[in-house]
């Protein structure tokens, strides 16, 4: 084998990526924290209808993972994030979001409580220096665990049937969020991004291809598919989950003033403790809430069936009042949804006459038009097969 | 226990601590002044030294604050001594306020230019000083707040008094503020001990050489308070106790050799001391002149934002100041200078370039062979400290590095001290022969006794990223310190060190502003 010195140049190949590439017929890949990740493998129609009916799997490797250990471990992440990690239990997954000391969220991710003194956080943008900076003066260690740790996303109704198949029976009482080890080396968490059945799978590198075998083996006869980001975003987004960079701006990433949001404006007030102690932002986040959300982030069904990603947002037709964040066709509730960020008090206390304003090209020649939008308080897409424990064999 | 209840608590009993305990006392609060150290007044105190008193880190006075002394009534008796710029040549220069001359009475070729340059630079400090009187604007709050409008008035006074200086003068000032003391002051004068002079007294205390930016700010900080430099009769240590005076007037209770374990904080509020014997002291405010950094470890880290914390740690504050005192069984001779001139603050920067020239080797862990010295022999003003016919020197020298390489053994004390008496030989022959004892402080040395962080005269770099509204550090500069209640009240706040008082008085005003106490 040739011995490389150099940094890697360009994009880097996951641990997966062996599988994957055979496996491409579109052709279509996209960077991903420096990973080569599919967008689309086959078609995002088949490979979306696959996340609803059958059973999927997306590499997840890419994500950003972090372990942090140490007896101060569970002070340093209930200083980062709003959330009180202290209730969560060992072997539970939560979701978290942080702040910084504006009150305005810096990402969202997953922790995984390993127990009081052992914590690993996954999540989208790179955190290590923000995390080494919160462990500072606590007596607790930061490790990067990025390129350490593979990850896959079993998602999918069957995908617990998938699981049983591959030996893993052992996951079968396991509850939404709850995460063990399954076997050495082998650590799967019931969570995921489609708000469907499914679980994450965790392995240390070397065993990546060992562990795609041995589902894949197990998932023809459950329809098993490999798929790509484009039709997880569909999933996520009738889920109502938010993506960062989309949804909202990561704000260490935003050079601009005033692109920060607090969670409380996208919706996720519940997840701030108040209560906890200190954490990260506290002060500005109570005076927030105190002035009042100046913004928020909806869930909304546009009349027709154009896809309305961008879209700016009208009240009575005339005063621009907000954009949509993420639009998509949703295919299995045959609704055109997105989520909209919208200006307060519109959205809060004003949520009728809303116009979205919709660019269609008919044969190569473009119109403008406004067409209504009804807010949601609810996810678009709600199965109750997402929850039950055991699953639902199929 | 009523005995431990308070409305405020005051850390560190240095003459900061003791103002804003005052401050608050006046204001009809009950008030206990917490000290580690045995004795109160931290870097304004005195020390035995041989049967002498002297004073043992700060020795004198130039930026009192007048407001500061008058509020608290504080008897201070001072006497005003000329600075005597030496000379390797002999022809030593006498400066005393405007006037500069030979110290054989010659008239000095650059006394014009010196006389204007000082006035110039006296009327802009005077201006500057207006900003010392409060907490730095924070203009946050929008226009329509009457907090911010009140900010703005005092910003508007300082903008009306730039307008009065004239246009030109205006410019000047907005053009040199943020510029370096070498090439101001060689644009006016040649180089030579008057230029040195001013140069030493724009870097005193900083790590940073008159060709760094900002040395015009804190040679005109020098000056806020017109400039004259006193000696305290008493030594340091009677300013210390008139300070301590006030307060126990006004009903403070101070107590020493107190070691604080940790702030109580409930529901993101000060709830009072927890010392390391257990005892509970309650208060509904905590006022601290510990440094900005290590105040936020007693109260715990995890009370503070990242962001704050990241500040904090990274605030620059290595001391490069040493204190060297010494006990004379006979008053030296300085070659060329009368009794009365020897009395005087006598410098040893012989020009703007050896200034400079002597930092170089403190950024690498390392002492000028040449370091610049202000020594006073306070025993010719004031006979009653130290024994019938001894004298006491007493001698700053700047740019000794906190992080010396290899460290401060006892030798590289007694290096140090090799170096100052090397020094002032050239001007004092045989001044080394009168020594009979001799205390040398190395700014770690003074970081243990005191606290201070790297031992820093400022506690914390008059940086101009570190002055006003960013001091010690953007967010924290109005005294208030992250939880509710606590507050900083030392040399890192606004406006600075120096012996002056105005941090204290400023951050126990910025507490009853607040209505933190009931
Ligand atoms: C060598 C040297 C010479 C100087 N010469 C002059 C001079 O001639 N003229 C001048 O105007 N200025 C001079 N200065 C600067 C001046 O002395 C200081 O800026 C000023 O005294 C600072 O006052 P303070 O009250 O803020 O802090 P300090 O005087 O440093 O007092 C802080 C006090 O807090 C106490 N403390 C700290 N931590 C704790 C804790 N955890 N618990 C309890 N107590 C604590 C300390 O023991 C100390 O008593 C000099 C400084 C140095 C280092």
């Amino acid at each position: 084998m040739v011995k490389v010195n150099h940094v890697p140049m360009g994009l880097i190949e996951t641990p997966f990526h062996a599988r994957l590439e055979p496996l491409s017929r579109a052709k279509s890949w996209t960077g991903w924290a420096g990973f080569i990740s599919p967008l689309v493998l086959d078609t995002v129609e088949f490979e979306y209808f696959a996340i609803r009916n059958q059973t999927t799997l997306f590499d997840i490797s890419p994500m950003h993972k972090y372990r942090v250990t140490g007896p101060d471990a569970a002070a340093v992440m209930n200083r980062l994030v709003t959330r009180d990690v202290t209730k969560i239990a060992d072997g539970r997954v939560g979701y978290v979001m942080w702040c910084d000391e504006e009150g305005m969220l810096i990402d969202d991710g997953t922790l995984f409580r390993f127990s009081a003194t052992d914590f690993r956080l996954c999540c989208q943008e790179p955190m290590l220096t923000w995390l080494l900076d919160t462990a500072w003066g606590f007596d607790a260690q930061v490790l990067d665990e990025s390129d350490a740790i593979a990850g896959l996303s079993l998602q999918g109704p069957t995908s617990w049937s998938l699981l049983q198949d591959a030996g893993f029976a052992a996951a079968q009482n396991m509850k939404p969020f709850d995460w063990r080890e399954v076997e050495p080396d082998i650590w799967i968490s019931r969570t995921g991004f489609t708000g469907d059945l499914g679980y994450e799978l965790w392995v240390p590198k070397a065993k990546a291809l060992d562990l795609w075998d041995r589902l894949w083996a197990a998932g023809d006869h459950w329809g098993v598919r490999a798929i790509g980001f484009e039709a997880l975003n569909l999933c996520r987004i009738e889920a109502g989950f938010v993506a960062a960079g989309v949804d909202f701006q990561p704000v260490h990433a935003v050079m601009r003033l005033h692109r920060g949001r607090t969670p409380i404006e996208l919706g996720f007030g519940k997840m701030v403790h108040f209560d906890k102690g200190h954490f990260n932002g506290r002060r500005a986040l109570l005076q927030h809430r105190e002035a009042g959300a100046r913004y928020t982030l909806a869930k909304i069904d546009i009349a027709g069936f154009k896809p309305a990603n961008g879209a700016l947002i009208y009240h009575r037709k005339k005063k621009e009042v907000g954009f949509v964040t993420s639009g998509v066709w949703s295919p299995t509730t045959k609704r055109n949804i997105a989520l909209a960020e919208l200006k307060a008090p519109y959205g809060i206390e004003i949520k009728d006459d809303l116009w979205a304003e919709i660019y269609v090209n008919e044969e190569g020649r473009w119109d403008k038009r406004l067409v209504p939008v009804t807010l949601q308080d609810k996810p678009f897409f709600i199965n109750q097969r997402a929850r039950a424990t055991p699953p639902h064999p199929f | 226990m009523t005995d431990n209840r308070f409305d405020a608590v005051v850390i560190g009993a240095g003459h900061n601590g003791l103002t804003a305990a005052a401050t608050l006392a006046q204001q009809g609060k009950s008030v206990c002044v917490l000290e580690r150290a045995d004795r109160i007044g931290g870097m304004s105190r005195s020390a035995d030294l041989g049967g002498a008193t002297l004073p043992e880190m700060a020795h004198l006075l130039y930026n009192l604050n007048p407001g500061v002394a008058k509020s608290l009534g504080l008897k201070i008796a001072s006497r005003a001594l000329p600075t005597v710029a030496l000379c390797p040549a002999q022809q030593h220069v006498v400066i005393q306020g405007k006037t500069a001359q030979y110290a054989n009475g010659d008239a000095h070729p650059d006394a014009a230019a010196y006389a204007a340059l000082y006035q110039r630079l006296k009327t802009f400090a005077a201006l500057l000083g207006q900003l010392a009187e409060g907490a730095p604007p924070a203009l946050a709050g929008g226009m329509l707040n009457a907090k911010t409008l009140q900010e703005m008035m005092a910003l508007g006074k300082l903008g009306l008094g730039l307008k009065r200086l004239g246009k030109v003068e205006m410019r000047e000032f907005l053009r040199v503020i943020l510029s370096n003391a070498y090439d101001l002051i060689l644009d006016e004068l040649s180089d030579g001990p008057l230029a040195g002079a001013l140069a030493a007294d724009a870097v005193r205390g900083a790590y940073a050489g008159p060709r760094s930016p900002g040395t015009v700010f804190s040679l005109m900080y020098r000056l806020g308070n017109g400039g004259d430099v006193t000696l305290p009769i008493g030594g340091m240590g009677a300013v210390a106790a008139a300070f301590a005076d006030a307060a126990t007037k006004q009903g403070v209770q101070i107590r020493t050799d107190v070691d604080i374990a940790s702030l109580v904080i409930a529901n993101d509020r000060v709830q009072g001391v927890l010392l390391s014997d257990g005892t509970t002291i309650h208060a509904d405010a905590v006022l601290s002149s510990a440094g900005a950094m290590q105040t936020m470890q007693i109260a715990g880290i995890a009370h503070f934002d990242v962001e704050a914390t990241r500040r904090m740690r990274h605030l620059r504050n290595k001391g490069t100041t040493a204190k060297v005192n010494l006990v004379l069984r006979n008053l030296p001779a300085f070659t060329g200078l009368t009794r009365e001139q020897t009395a005087g603050r006598l410098l040893v920067a012989p020009s703007a370039v050896a200034v400079e020239r002597a930092f170089n080797p403190a950024k690498y862990g390392g002492i000028s062979k040449s370091p610049l010295i202000e020594a006073v022999i306070p025993t010719l003003t004031d006979t009653t400290l130290a024994p019938d016919g001894t004298h006491i020197l007493s001698a700053i020298v700047s740019y000794v590095p906190h992080g010396l390489e290899g460290g401060w053994t006892d030798a590289a004390r007694a290096d140090l001290l090799d170096r100052v008496v090397q020094t002032l030989e050239a001007y004092a022959p045989g001044i080394g022969e009168l020594i009979t004892h001799s205390q040398v402080l190395s700014p770690a040395d003074i970081e243990t006794m005191t606290g201070a962080p790297g031992g820093h005269w400022h506690h914390a770099e008059m940086g101009i990223d570190q002055i006003l509204t960013v001091r010690p550090a953007n967010l924290m500069a109005r005294y208030a310190f992250g939880v509710g209640g606590l507050y900083l009240c030392g040399a890192s706040a606004h406006p600075g060190g120096d012996v002056m008082g105005a941090a204290g008085r400023n951050a126990a005003m910025q507490v009853i502003k607040d209505g933190v106490l009931r």
